[in-house]
């Protein structure tokens, strides 16, 4: 079983468990095929003690609930997010605008996002919110107000040659 | 004459790739950002909506208050709404459903699925056989 524990002192136990790592995984495969025809695959699985800045665009949710909040950041360098927008929208990437590209990849996110948060109201019985996706841009580009002291994974995943990133920080209270 | 089905989402994309299927299903397309465009929108072709696909969360005024507020309407309250969104839960769905909404379909969905369920909602709407 996968999963990471930093602090197990009780109330505010910081880990990743796998059903939500599962969970994000298959989400991002089922959106990527589904809305963009594109078959991703799951290349590596790293844990790490803060969010990396890493891409040239990242669209940021957060989600939260009465047992817990958490963040989810998807991150591509340029080539890889006109790849995945302009299949979404069935254009070329050269034809993709900055504003379709961020628009594209904020939604992409969105919708991750709430596969993630059906999966956890339902296995939890407690809702769940996610916030409007904020998206940001430009080489190491950072992420403020995300959670403080969560671990982070980071989930590799490839598509058509190209890599992407999944940061996702879930504390539970 | 009944031929715009109105997108309501705050994405530009999702309303574009939406807009493709209802353009495939011979309709015209009529776009709004939030819920609160696509009141306004309802109110200036009111007479030419035949179906309305309402993403749920959106700034300014959110999907299932713009479904409440149509179905609370004697103008507005036969045209049909579809909810489109990420919000997958069964008991959104039930509230949606108890709010009025005609259908219902969770992203991320196939185009197949999308233009299907327009359908069965025009169906109700037009008489289409």
């Amino acid at each position: 079983m996968m999963m990471m524990m930093m602090n197990a002192t009780g109330q505010g136990t910081n880990m990743i468990d796998a059903k939500l790592v599962n969970t994000v995984m298959q989400a991002v495969m089922e959106v990527c095929g589904t809305m963009a025809g594109t078959q991703v695959t799951l290349k590596e699985v790293i844990p790490t003690l803060d969010y990396k800045p890493i891409g040239d665009i990242s669209s940021v949710i957060g989600i939260s609930g009465e047992q817990g909040e958490g963040m989810l950041t998807l991150s591509f360098t340029e080539p890889m997010a006109g790849l995945l927008v302009g299949r979404l929208l069935g254009m070329a990437p050269e034809e993709i605008t900055s504003e379709d590209m961020c628009d594209g990849i904020g939604e992409l996110v969105n919708m991750v996002s709430g596969r993630a948060k059906t999966s956890l109201s339902e296995d939890s019985g407690s809702l769940y919110r996610l916030s409007l996706p904020s998206i940001i841009k430009g080489p190491g580009h950072e992420i403020g107000g995300r959670p403080k002291n969560c671990p982070f994974l980071f989930l590799v995943f490839e598509a058509e040659g190209h890599s992407f990133i999944l940061q996702v920080t879930f504390r539970h209270f | 004459m009944m031929t715009y089905i109105l997108t309501v989402d705050d994405s530009r994309i999702m309303r574009k790739i939406m807009s493709g299927a209802i353009e495939a299903l011979g309709f015209q397309v009529l776009e709004a950002g939030d819920g609160a465009e696509c009141l306004a929108q309802v109110e200036a072709h009111i007479e030419e909506v035949c179906l309305i696909l309402m993403d749920w969360n959106m700034p300014n005024m959110d999907g299932l208050t713009a479904l409440k507020r149509l179905k609370a309407s004697e103008l507005t309250n036969t045209i049909p709404v579809m909810m489109v969104t990420t919000e997958g839960e069964r008991g959104k769905m039930v509230e949606a459903i108890r709010a009025g909404a005609a259908n219902y379909l969770a992203k991320p969905f196939a185009e197949e699925d999308l233009m299907t369920k327009m359908v069965e909602c025009l169906q109700d709407r037009l008489n289409l056989v």
